[in-house]
């Protein structure tokens, strides 16, 4: 379907929106009132079909607003969906999540948050804000701007807790897992909950809020050219991702391009974020099936790229390097031959580690049929990233709505059809392969010319920018009303959707399975490292050093049966 | 407290970091840094350690949890705040669902615990091995 085609089709349900408006060549904005909202969704998603994003909830002054996030990743369209509320006492929504799952977190934040209705809601528990969090506070309304300037908190705060369990409670005598609670994501610390029968995982039960810190309102307080600053430290490992996709966001507003050298400089820098951060993540998924020696080398290989990004950046991690109309620091061209020196060596060792994975029949008997994830249920849970490639949909922003340097690049997106783990785990070696290659491309094609422009003034308006972080698409919506702050500055980090896919991927896997089955998505490592088995009175049957002896027994086991002595990284061909 | 001095076993919490911290603790156990080698151990559990690693600003739903830990924690123990944010809530500090940073937490729990600060976004592994370091010299 190309442009025209899809303003077609969008063109069907005219007769319920307010106003159809195209801002960019990529950009839809549609509105609508609240009681038209079920309908209008139900179309997006499944008619036309468009892959679900977010969506972002507002305090405008005279009605709520819910923006619904589509993305059309075959020409790389956003579609926005506006909703007004115009009801401020009692606002409220029909929820969408009967029919798309993806939503039912983001319908559950917006809720704490704003305080917006959503009914029938299949889940509607407390998701973002701490259990003791007072009830009927709602941190984005625009009413609570000036108390929370003046410090308050939720512990000075009077107000009672609601009675409400935050938690899923089990009925007595089901033997339960909890896993967590301490995971550092934004939004994205955990707690899950598994209910088990035997040694197989009948339902699993999530819980965040550990780690939210409210970094959307404080990023209302801070000026445009500070947000990277606070955006870069949603998440550490994402520290490249998160502001290019900010900055995307706010040049669209701005109507500005940065200059080529900055698209390639930003384009290295993301891709050497993606080279170490892929190369963690095979390490951990290493340590979590018992061969720490790939744990050990993995990280080891990563060191080169982390002093890389120190040299080029000043940090090893959070690089705070773009900026609004380009980057802050510029790559010396004196250190480009160490670069595609170090890149080679990287290279190198990723490809050893690659042919140690796929020639492993230890590995590919544990982690073949594991944990998998269905392309119907990758499409219900709009997950993206290597969870969405490693089940056979073949999105990138990189590739579907270019930004940074990326169209310029000669490079493949990696798919795999399986859904299981080993298929992420071989989308994200090839993947590291790929990006090893772009940047030494990037780098020896780097223009001339400076790495920045100035931009003045940020006029009023709204943008969407994006980017492909390691994990998947980070996106970021800014609204402007011409002053120096944003207005309103919604995130959504990839693991916010590829963590509820859990439900899908892990009932019904061995509990040795488990661990690895998270791990596979990469959300992070924390969460993994504390977790017990509880029975139903709160014994602790098991801990995380037992379920992580489970799943290496599970390695050994497979190793005894298949007579494979176990990898030995000193046979194979170590540059 | 000479006990402490040799072969510190640690034990590490998040209470609402953006996990660059948590990555380079991780990191100091790898063989570039490999802190195992002087006599440093992450373990699984604070009734095993004697120091806690504490990042991130604590969140309002970490808080009872960060308390928690320390009362589980065998005394005396140090406790370690790495990085900005567990300082002094570093670039979080305007949040709404911040009710750190970790020595006020802490200090709730026990007025005298033992404390010691390594700044940095995030420090770099050199830095934390040797702010450990020092703080175990002046003990
Ligand atoms: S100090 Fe910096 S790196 Fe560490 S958790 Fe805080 S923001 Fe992240």
């Amino acid at each position: 379907m190309n442009q025209q085609e899809l303003n077609n089709k969008l063109s069907q349900i005219k007769a319920q929106l307010i106003s159809i408006e195209q801002t960019a060549d990529n950009r839809i904005y549609l509105s609508c009132e609240a009681r038209n909202a079920y309908a209008v969704n139900k179309f997006l998603f499944e008619d036309v079909p468009l892959r679900f994003v977010i969506a972002t909830g507002i305090d405008s002054d005279d009605c709520f607003e819910v923006i619904y996030h589509y993305a059309y990743d075959e020409i790389g369209c956003i579609i926005n969906l506006k909703v007004f509320i115009r009801d401020r006492e009692n606002p409220q929504l029909e929820s969408i999540a009967p029919f798309l799952p993806a939503a039912e977190w983001i319908e559950r934040e917006i809720h704490d948050l704003l305080g917006i209705d959503f009914k029938n809601h299949p889940n509607m528990r407390r998701l973002i804000l701490a259990d003791d969090w007072p009830q009927g506070v709602y941190p984005m309304r625009k009413e609570m701007d000036a108390k929370i300037a003046r410090g308050w908190t939720c512990e000075t705060s009077s107000r009672p807790a609601p009675e409400s369990p935050a938690r899923r409670t089990v009925p007595l005598g089901k033997p339960i897992l909890p896993v967590g609670p301490f995971h550092p994501l934004q939004e994205e610390m955990e707690f899950f909950q598994l209910t088990t029968d035997g040694e197989i995982v009948t339902d699993i039960d999530m819980r965040i809020s550990y780690n939210h810190r409210g970094i959307e309102k404080i990023s209302e307080s801070l000026q445009f050219d500070q947000v990277p600053y606070l955006v870069s430290r949603i998440c550490g490992i994402c520290s490249a991702s998160h502001p290019t996709a900010y900055v995307n966001a706010v040049e669209e507003i701005a109507g500005v391009t940065p200059p080529d050298r900055a698209r390639y400089v930003r384009t290295i820098i993301c891709e050497l974020e993606r080279i170490h951060s892929h190369l963690l993540w095979v390490g951990l998924a290493g340590h979590f099936i018992g061969y720490d020696t790939v744990f050990m080398w993995a990280w080891k290989y990563r060191e080169p790229v982390l002093d890389l990004l120190e040299e080029i950046t000043g940090n090893r991690n959070n690089y705070g390097n773009v900026k609004v109309g380009g980057c802050r620091e510029d790559i010396p061209d004196e250190i480009v031959p160490k670069m595609l020196k170090d890149l080679d060596e990287v290279e190198k060792k990723t490809e050893m580690l690659t042919k140690a994975v796929l020639d492993d029949p230890v590995l590919h008997a544990r982690l073949k049929g594991v944990g998998t994830l269905s392309k119907e249920d990758a499409i219900r849970y709009a997950v993206t990233g290597p969870t969405a490639r490693g089940s056979g949909i073949a999105i990138d922003v990189r590739r579907d709505d270019p930004y940074a340097a990326y169209a310029d690049l000669d490079w493949n997106v990696i798919v795999q059809e399986q859904g299981d783990v080993f298929a992420k785990a071989v989308v994200r070696l090839l993947e590291t392969l790929e990006s090893v290659k772009m940047t030494k491309e990037a780098v020896q094609k780097l223009p001339k010319g400076p790495i920045a422009i100035e931009v003045k003034e940020i006029p009023p308006g709204e943008g969407c920018g994006h980017g492909e972080a390691p994990r998947g698409e980070t996106f970021h919506y800014v609204r402007s009303d011409g002053g120096n702050r944003p207005i309103r500055h919604k995130v959504r980090a990839p693991s916010f959707v590829n963590v509820p896919s859990f439900r899908a991927s892990c009932i019904g896997q061995h509990i040795a399975d488990v661990t690895i089955t998270l791990a596979a998505v990469d959300p992070c490592y924390s969460c993994t490292e504390r977790l017990a088995v509880v029975d139903a009175h709160g014994n602790i049957v098991r801990d995380y050093e037992m379920l992580l002896q489970a799943s290496r027994d599970k390695t050994a086991q497979m190793q005894k049966e298949l007579g494979w002595p176990g990898l030995k990284l000193e046979d194979l061909q170590i540059g | 407290m000479w006990s402490l001095k040799k072969s510190v076993w640690v034990f590490h919490v998040n209470t609402g970091a953006c996990n660059n911290c948590d990555i380079e603790i991780v990191d100091c156990l790898t063989p570039k840094f490999d802190i195992e080698r002087l006599g440093i151990k992450l373990v699984g559990s604070p009734r095993h350690a004697d120091a806690l690693l504490v990042t991130g600003g604590v969140t309002a739903q970490a808080a009872p949890r960060l308390r928690e830990v320390y009362r589980q924690t065998p005394k005396p123990c140090i406790v370690f705040a790495i990085g900005a944010c567990a300082c002094d809530k570093g670039i979080f500090t305007t949040g709404y669902h911040m009710v750190g940073p970790v020595d006020k937490i802490i200090k709730e729990v026990d007025p005298n615990a033992i404390i010691a600060y390594v700044p940095g976004c995030p420090p770099k592994p050199e830095a934390i091995i040797s702010g450990v370091l020092k703080a175990l010299a002046v003990l």
